[in-house]
Parts: structure tokens; sequence; C-alpha cells
């Protein structure tokens, strides 16, 4: 029995094979059944996002990397052969460190993207809610649940924002508070200017006003994002309501000059604009972000907030990883443990039964001793089981490889017969101690 | 009693020191922290007010320095307040530093001044409380006024960093510098017009002090000017919208000279309020 994770990530598969493997397509409910109902696992996990379709497993399965290569093939009807080459497994402590690589956001195709670690919880939720969670799955999931956490609160990996329309949203979030209230004028209707109006638009703005040179095309986009659509002739009264400014027109000379923008600034009083210039050429006059409460950023500056915040995530990378590191040992250590401990415990509980059973059989020959000397027998056999079992409990302890930990085990269990159904017979073994029973 | 009397301070200084590793390094177990600390020194610091007040049998308002521990209190208790209520602790660093600052001198002398005649008025009492609270209210203003411009300056030179990072939106700092403003404004209003009451009806003291209470006296006249100021930034926003950058600047420039009246006025210049 032992822990897996297998399965395909933007790491490892280009995205068309991605589509074709989604477990959430038909429901992650569905594929953990199919997996249990194949008997591929014990304890079953599946995370799927559209950037991966992973399977963490606790299996007796042989060869659990075909077996579960085999199982997605047949799942989703994809030939193996597809598959298989951008499969990745990982057994143990491997796999647990790819968890929690991925709950941190390490492993996300944008690095620290903050959403994966609620997917990795709704992961678990689905298969703990059905049952397919066990000891192992528990804890190594509310592990990672704790690694993601800590990256977040301990670590800037997830700070700043790392796209230019999000660094444009920030920025926005950043002057006026809450963007709900906000008028969002977009200037252009081409496609850049429909890019920013989606995500905008994406942050419940009060009003999207679209305009531009020919009202028909302003029209045009506003059918497919929505809002409405404004005749350029009304520039001077949209400019003045408006507390958010996109321009993305494509026109030759600046549509916004300091002038204009002056102009509409004096009725609205101190109301900070907000003017994101995304035109290449500039859609507006540089020193119109000289003026009082109007804030200016093109595309070049949002570019430079968005290198900067990558610079500074990947500063903070090797933070993270030292989290995990942390973590994927102490979780290693409990997985180890739990391994060998239940060895350990057979191995002490068959040598006190050994003893108990040898005092037992002594007991009319023990009947005629003295209180005292009696005592003195049990306490003498006692020390003896301990220090015979001192240094191989000691030894067990220390054993840091799983994988020779499970060998261990094994030799254990079948030399003293630990697993097997009721106590071996130990009489020779006994008798031959009985006679040095002192008195 | 002296160790009493230098625990708010104490408590002051630890909640500073906490808020800035919470600022510093935006650790929130040391926010909390931090918040728990100023909860405690604004405690102790009630206590040590209470014990005044048993001991002296009435408030410890008499002179500067006794009213300079209540506007410390009532500060502490103000930003808490504010920080509780919209869960915001980017200001704590400011304002504890503050409180720190502010608590040395009450703390090096914690006694209280015996009540003269003069102000066994329940007059007195109404008037200095208002204009202490007055007083926290501008100080939280002016605090985050200053902070308005730091986080304003990031935005407009394009280079977000340390501030953009730690604190609120410009609107919410400017919306609460209005409120901040708003409530001190009422407050000084009802403190400078109840000493107004209160003078006319001292005026037949014999008391040096109570002939110097004029529009001439520094601290009443300053504190006029201070009045003169906030109502016109309450004006401005209002009327003409400065809010914003204009706002912040005149809430943190109105609450220095606040301060100056408070402290050098009030310890050697007046002579009306020399208690």
């Amino acid at each position: 029995m032992r822990l897996y994770a297998v399965g395909i990530s933007h790491r490892t598969a280009p995205v068309d094979l991605r589509e074709c493997v989604d477990f959430a397509r038909g429901g992650v409910d569905a594929a953990l059944e199919a997996l249990a109902s194949r008997g591929l696992g014990r304890e079953l996990v599946v995370l799927s996002t559209c950037n991966r379709a992973e399977i963490y497993a606790v299996t007796d399965a042989a060869a659990p990397a075909d077996a579960f290569g085999r199982f997605m093939s047949e799942y989703h009807g994809v030939a193996l052969e597809a598959i298989a080459p951008h499969l990745f497994a990982h057994a143990g402590a491997d796999a647990a460190r790819h968890l929690f690589r991925v709950a941190a956001g390490l492993d996300s195709l944008v690095v620290g993207e903050p959403q994966i670690l609620g997917q990795v919880k709704e992961a678990f939720a689905a298969a703990s809610d059905r049952k397919y969670t066990g000891a192992l799955t528990n804890r190594l999931f509310h592990a990672a649940f704790g690694v993601g956490k800590r990256v977040r609160t301990e670590t800037g990996l997830g700070e700043g924002a790392v796209s230019v329309s999000y660094a444009a949203i920030s920025l926005a979030r950043k002057i006026f508070g809450d963007l709900r209230g906000l008028n969002v004028l977009v200037l252009g209707a081409g496609e850049m200017a429909k890019l920013t109006a989606v995500h905008l638009r994406a942050q419940h703005v009060r009003q999207l006003t679209i305009a531009s040179r020919t009202l028909a095309s302003a029209e045009a986009l506003v059918a497919r994002v929505g809002g409405r659509a404004a005749p350029w002739s009304t520039l001077a009264n949209l400019l003045t309501e408006a507390d958010i400014v996109v321009t993305a027109t494509g026109a030759g000379e600046p549509v916004l000059t300091r002038a204009r923008v002056e102009e509409a600034m004096r009725p609205r009083r101190s109301r900070p604009l907000f003017v994101i210039d995304i035109g290449v050429p500039r859609d507006v006059e540089p020193s119109a972000g000289n003026l009082d409460q109007v804030f200016l950023y093109n595309i070049d500056d949002l570019q430079a907030i968005v290198s900067e915040n990558l610079a500074r995530r990947s500063a903070e990378l090797q933070r993270a990883e030292a989290i995990v590191q942390e973590e994927l040992t102490r979780f290693a250590a409990w997985m180890q443990s739990r391994g060998i401990i239940p060895t350990v415990v057979a191995l002490r509980q068959r040598f006190e039964a050994i003893r108990q059973s040898e005092l037992a059989r002594l007991e009319p020959k023990l009947a005629g001793l003295p209180p005292e000397a009696r005592a003195r027998v049990n306490e003498i056999t006692h020390l003896l089981v301990e220090k015979l079992l001192l240094t191989p409990t000691e030894q067990l302890k220390t054993v840091s490889d799983e994988a020779m930990a499970v060998a261990y085990a094994d030799a254990l269990n079948r030399l003293f017969a630990l697993g097997g159904d009721g106590p071996a017979e130990p009489a020779a073994a006994a008798r031959g101690r009985g006679e040095k029973v002192p008195s | 009693m002296a160790v009493v009397a230098w625990t708010p301070f104490v408590l002051y200084a630890a909640a500073a020191s906490a808020y800035f590793v919470h600022f510093g390094r935006r650790d929130r177990a040391a926010g909390r922290l931090a918040t728990a600390l100023l909860g405690s020194g604004v405690l102790a610091h009630t206590f040590l007010i209470g014990m005044q007040t048993v001991a002296a049998g009435h408030a410890p308002l008499v002179g500067t320095t006794a009213a300079l521990s209540a506007f410390v209190w009532l500060l502490g208790l103000v930003y808490l307040y504010v920080e509780l209520t919209t869960d915001e602790r980017a200001m704590g660093l400011f304002v504890s530093v503050l409180l720190t600052a502010l608590a040395v001198l009450p703390a090096l002398h914690p006694g209280v001044e015996p009540r003269p005649p003069l102000l066994r008025s329940p007059l007195f009492t109404v008037h200095v409380a208002a204009i202490l609270f007055a007083y926290a209210s501008f100080a939280l203003a002016c605090v985050l006024g200053i902070t308005y411009v730091l986080l304003f300056k990031e935005i407009k030179r394009k280079h977000l960093g340390y501030f953009y990072a730690r604190l609120p939106s410009l609107q919410t700092l400017d919306a609460m510098n209005g409120r901040a403003v708003t409530i001190g404004w009422l407050f000084l209003t009802l403190g400078v017009v109840i000493g107004g009451i209160w003078a006319t009806q001292i005026d037949s003291s014999p008391d040096p002090r109570a002939q110097a209470m004029s529009v001439g006296d520094p601290k009443i006249m300053i504190a006029l000017v201070c009045w003169g100021m906030y109502t016109f930034a309450l004006f401005a926003r209002r009327a003409i919208g400065w809010s914003g950058r204009r706002a912040a600047w005149l809430s943190a420039l109105a609450f220095v000279i606040v301060l100056l009246n408070f402290l050098p006025v009030g310890y050697f210049l007046t002579r009306s309020h020399n208690f």
C-alpha cells in the first residue's frame, strides 16, 4: 500500500490532450466511482482543473503508473499511446511533494496564482464526501492546505498583478476602492478595447460606455460585451462622467489631449480620473498625467508593473520552496513512522504475550514462592523483554527510507509471524528459556 | 504610582513595535498582537485616569500635562474604534507612534494638579473633553492625510511599492479623512462655544487667568484659527470639491497647528490657560 500521484498537467501535456482527459467534464464523482470500482485505490482523490488532471491514490496496485494510465485512456476514450508519454507518476514522499507544490501555486502556469488552493480543497471535499479518503489522504491534504496557507501568508509569491489587465484593475482598486459604483468609458472598438471591456465588465462596474469614431463599430462591440454605445461627439460629457477611461483607438495622434482632459476635470472637482492608455501609438498626451487627480498609465507602464511583480514573485520562490520542504519533512516523518510503528507495536505485543504465557505455564512451580520472590520473577522477565527489544525498536524508528521500512516490516512480520492469525506456538523457545527462570 | 503611570506608555510603545512588524512584514499575527497591546494600553490608561479621578476627587483635566494624557487616551480609544469597525490596521503604526511620543510627558508627571476654584464648573469639564475629543479626531485625520499623500505619490509616479502594498485605497483614506474632520469640527465647535459661555460666567473672578480669557490670548486665538481652518476644510470639501490630495494636505497642516497650540503655546505662552 503506497501513496501515488499520477496524472498530467500543463507541464507535461499540451492543452488539446488536457482537454481530452478533463475529469470535470463527466464529474469528479463519476471518476472516483470508476476508479474505486476497478479497485485502483483504497483512498482516492481526483484533482481536475483546466491545467491538470491528477489522481492521488493509496493503492496496492502493481505498476500504478501503468494502471492509472490505462484507466485514464479507457475512461476518456483516448489511446494509451497518446497519454502515456505525458503522464507523470510520483510515489510516496515525492507524491506528497508534488501535491504540496501544487497547493502552494508553485506548479501553476502563473506561479503563485491563488485559485489552485481552493481547487485542491474542493477536490478533497468531493472525495471526502463520498468517503474515498482515509487516514493517509486526510493527513496529506490537510498538510497541503497548510502549505498553501503558509506560502500565501509568509511569502509574497501570490502578490502583485502579473497580467496587464489585472494590473490595471488592481490599480483601479487602489484608487477607487470598490469598482462597483464606477463609470467606465472605453474609447475604441478594436480587439484590445474588447478585451479590456470584458475584464472591466467582470468587475461589475456600474456603467460601461463604449465610444468610437464610428458609432456602428461601438454598437457592434456593445452587442458582444454589453454596456452602451455613445457617439464620439459627446466625448466631453462622457469624460466628465467617467471614473476610468480606457483608450485603444489605434488613431495616429492623441485623441485625449491635455487640454481636453483638463477641461473634463474642471466640473469633476477633485473626483479622480484613471486613464488607461493601451493604444499603440499612444492615445493620450503624456502631459495629461501631470494634472492633479489624473492617474495616467499607458501600456508600457502597466507592462513595467507586471515585470516588476514577476521578478518579485521569482524572488519569493525560494522561500516558498523552503516551506514546502519543511512541511514535507514533517509529513514524510509521519508517513514513515506510520509504516513501521504498527510493526514495532505488534512485535512488543508478541514478546509480552510470550512472557505472560510462560509465567502462566510456570504458575504451579512459582505458587510456592513468597510474594516478594514472585514479584522479582515478574520484574526480571519484564526487564529481560524490554532489554531484548530496546535496540531493535530504536533501530527501526531510525529507518528513514520508506521502501526499506516496508522491507523491515515485512521481514519482522514473517520472522515473528506478526501478521498471522493468532500467536504461533512459541513453546520450543519458551521451554528453552523457562528453565532459566530464577527462583 | 510610578509603575502604574508608566504602564500605558510601555504598552503603547510595545503596540507601536508590533504595528511596525505588522506594517513591515504584513504579518497578521503581529497585527492582532498590536491591537491587543494597544487595547491593553488604553485599558491601563483608563485605569490610571480612574485612579487619578478617585484620588483627586475630580477628572484629571487641570493643566496641559493632564490634558495631554486625556488626549492620548481619547486618541487611542477613537483609533481602536475605527480599527475594529473598519478592520483596517494600516494606520495603527502612525497612530501608535504618535501615542507613544505624546505619552512620555504624562508618564513623567503623573501627579494630579489641584483644581483651582475657577475650574469647579461642569462647563469646564465639558469644554476640555469636547476639545480633546476633537483633537483626537484631527490627529486621526492628519494620519489619514499623510498616508493619502504617500500613496497618491506612489501611484502618480507609477512606482508602486511599499505603501501601495500596505495601505487601503485612496478613496477609503479620503472618505475616512473627511469623516474624521467632520466629527472633529463638531466637537471643536461645541468645545469653543461652551468655553465662550464659561468665560462669560467667570468674568467677575479675581483670578488673573480669568481676566486673560480674551481673543487676544495666544491659546484662544490659535484655537480659533484652527477652527477657521477646519471650517474651511469642511466647506472646501463640500462646496468646491477640495477632496483628495488638497484635503489631505490641509488636514495634516491644520493638525500641526493644533499640536503647536496644545503643547508649546499651552506650556509657555498662554496667560489664560496656564493651569
